[in-house]
């Protein structure tokens, strides 16, 4: 795909976040392998893939970590927020409550990811337009309030998915790149030549969930 | 496609699991021209075994033996209850089962969110779709019948495959509950409190045995929680090739937890140099997310067992790393 895997000017951790089943691995798979599976199955835990692009004659390499969408799983996934650059969270547009569950999402990623990550929303399933539940309109006014970059994608018939990842890497790039020109070398933690260690312990010590009672 | 052309084996396995484009044929074929008399010559001894009426419900050095060389298919089912003594919490409690099912109002968040995952469990198996609304059944009762738990994303392909192997929703209720309780207590929790604790020791072990590889890991910044969560969260279903799960479980029901180390350590020893010819976080990622499971060292079931056991590994070890491991909060 373009660059050679191990060359790059800049490497950007990126999470897909979301609830279950509106389609993460799927975006995951058709941005860097070009392949949609319709006989998908459930993420268990967190999975990882690469993929290399241009952006202004550099190479850009993002790192993307899917994680499980079931919200028990944030005592593993939590820990993969730190260090990330950006975020896509996702909803599925032809379930509402994916949608009204976006609002968790941000404060889980407020909670525990760095406070500068750039977050693009991303409505998916946008081929599933007879059974829509959550219109355009609305989910980019909720996007603009809350300071997010906001997209429909499919992962199915391809539309956007490129311009989904193209524009978050584009928009943390020009961030970088211009945080650089701020406040020079010191060794950015972005920057290859020093890619910051992901840690092996999630962070659990503070997080003992109160378990919701039904 | 063209593998399967001249091969005398189906492109299904027996258990209904479409072996994939990429299944290398001719590896199997030799792999199972010696598995399969393996499987003749324990049939006969577990035939003259069981004429002799033991007590399958005592793991005697015999019966462990013969268990750790793989129960024959058609035992399979009556061994794994009588071992884990599910079939007296059965008999115990003969209305459990048939009472949760009976329950006028499943928790909804619960049912939506087993429902989501009944089309995304085993799409690959030809016959499972039928099997939907039982997989449905199983893990509403379980999550009804303990709230604490609930339902936990990957108890969908333990349940799964229970359901394949006893082809009875009721025992494979019971053999979930023990899994869930017996094997893996806090793993499928709301904390998954001991899932992490595990993880660390896991990292711990290979730190002890093969640390080349754990440097090497930690280098290429692969976390262990990325490589193993689904290992010990599903117990290997849905990782590894189905017979080698169920020698795995074979064991696991006779032995107990213990048994999913050795088995995350073999997969560990028995692809060191691979681990170690890595030199990318992405190809290291593929290795264990899409080679490793699925080659002819996982795929030999027989040896890739034998090499399970023939690691040297304590419960006093685990137990206390397990100690250490829950005070510096994993």
């Amino acid at each position: 795909m373009g660059a050679r895997e191990d060359e790059y000017d800049y490497l950007f951790k990126v999470v897909l976040i979301g609830d279950s089943g509106v389609g993460k691995s799927n975006l995951l798979s058709r941005f860097t392998r070009n392949e949609f599976n319709l006989e998908s199955k459930s993420t268990i835990g967190v999975e990882f893939a690469t993929r290399s692009i241009e952006v202004d004659g550099k190479t850009i390499k993002a790192q993307i970590w899917d994680t499980a969408g079931q919200e028990r799983y944030r005592a593993i996934t939590s820990a993969y927020y730190r260090g990330a650059v950006g975020a896509l969270l996702v909803y599925d547009i032809a379930k509402h409550l994916t949608y009204e569950n976006v609002e968790r999402w941000l404060r889980e990623l407020r909670d525990h990811a760095d406070q500068n990550i750039v977050i693009m929303l991303v409505g998916n399933k946008s081929d599933l337009r007879h059974l829509r539940s959550v219109p355009t309109d609305e989910a980019k006014l909720f996007a603009e309030r809350n300071g997010l970059s906001f997209i429909e994608t499919s992962a199915l018939d391809s539309t956007n998915v490129e311009t989904a990842f193209q524009n978050i890497l584009t928009e943390i790039y020009r961030i970088v790149s211009q945080k650089q020109i701020r406040d020079p070398p010191e060794g950015d933690v972005i920057r290859p030549s020093n890619v910051e260690p992901i840690d092996v312990k999630p962070t659990v010590t503070a997080d003992v969930r109160k378990q919701c009672c039904q | 496609m063209d593998a399967i052309a001249g091969s005398k084996f189906s492109d299904v396995d027996e258990y209904g699991f479409k072996r994939g484009d990429k299944f290398d044929y001719k590896a199997y074929g030799k792999f199972m021209d010696s598995y399969l008399k393996t499987l003749t010559r324990r049939r006969i001894k577990w035939d003259a075994l069981l004429k002799q009426n033991p007590d399958l419900s005592l793991l005697s050095p015999t019966l462990k033996r013969y268990i750790r060389k793989g129960i024959p298919g058609p035992y399979r089912t009556n061994v794994w209850m009588a071992i884990t003594g599910a079939d007296v919490q059965m008999k115990k409690q003969p209305n459990l089962y048939s009472s949760l099912l009976n329950i006028q109002h499943f928790n909804k968040e619960i049912s939506d969110s087993i429902s989501i995952d009944l089309p995304r469990t085993f799409p690959d198996n030809i016959n499972f779709d039928l099997e939907k609304e039982r997989l449905f059944n199983i893990l509403c009762a379980y999550a009804h019948h303990n709230r604490e738990i609930g339902y936990c994303q990957g108890l969908n392909y333990i349940a799964g495959l229970l359901l394949i192997v006893t082809k009875d929703e009721e025992k494979s209720f019971w053999l979930l509950k023990y899994i869930v309780e017996q094997i893996t207590p806090q793993y499928h929790s709301h904390n998954m409190a001991n899932l992490l604790r595990d993880l660390a020791v896991f990292r711990e072990l290979v730190i002890r045995r093969i640390p080349e590889v754990n440097r090497h890991l930690e280098d290429l910044g692969l976390p262990y929680a990325v490589i193993a969560s689904k290992w010990f969260i599903c117990i290997f279903a849905e990782v590894l090739p189905v017979e080698t799960v169920l020698r795995i479980w074979d064991c696991v029901f006779a032995e107990g937890y213990k048994i999913i180390f050795r088995a995350a350590l073999a997969l560990f020893t028995t692809h060191k140099s691979a681990i170690l010819n890595c030199n990318e976080i992405a190809t290291l990622a593929n290795l264990f997310r899409e080679l490793m499971i699925k080659d002819s060292i996982v795929t030999n079931c027989h040896s890739f067992i034998e090499s399970m056991f023939a690691l040297r590994l304590k419960r006093n070890e685990i137990e206390s790393l397990r100690k250490v491991s829950v005070l510096n909060g994993n």
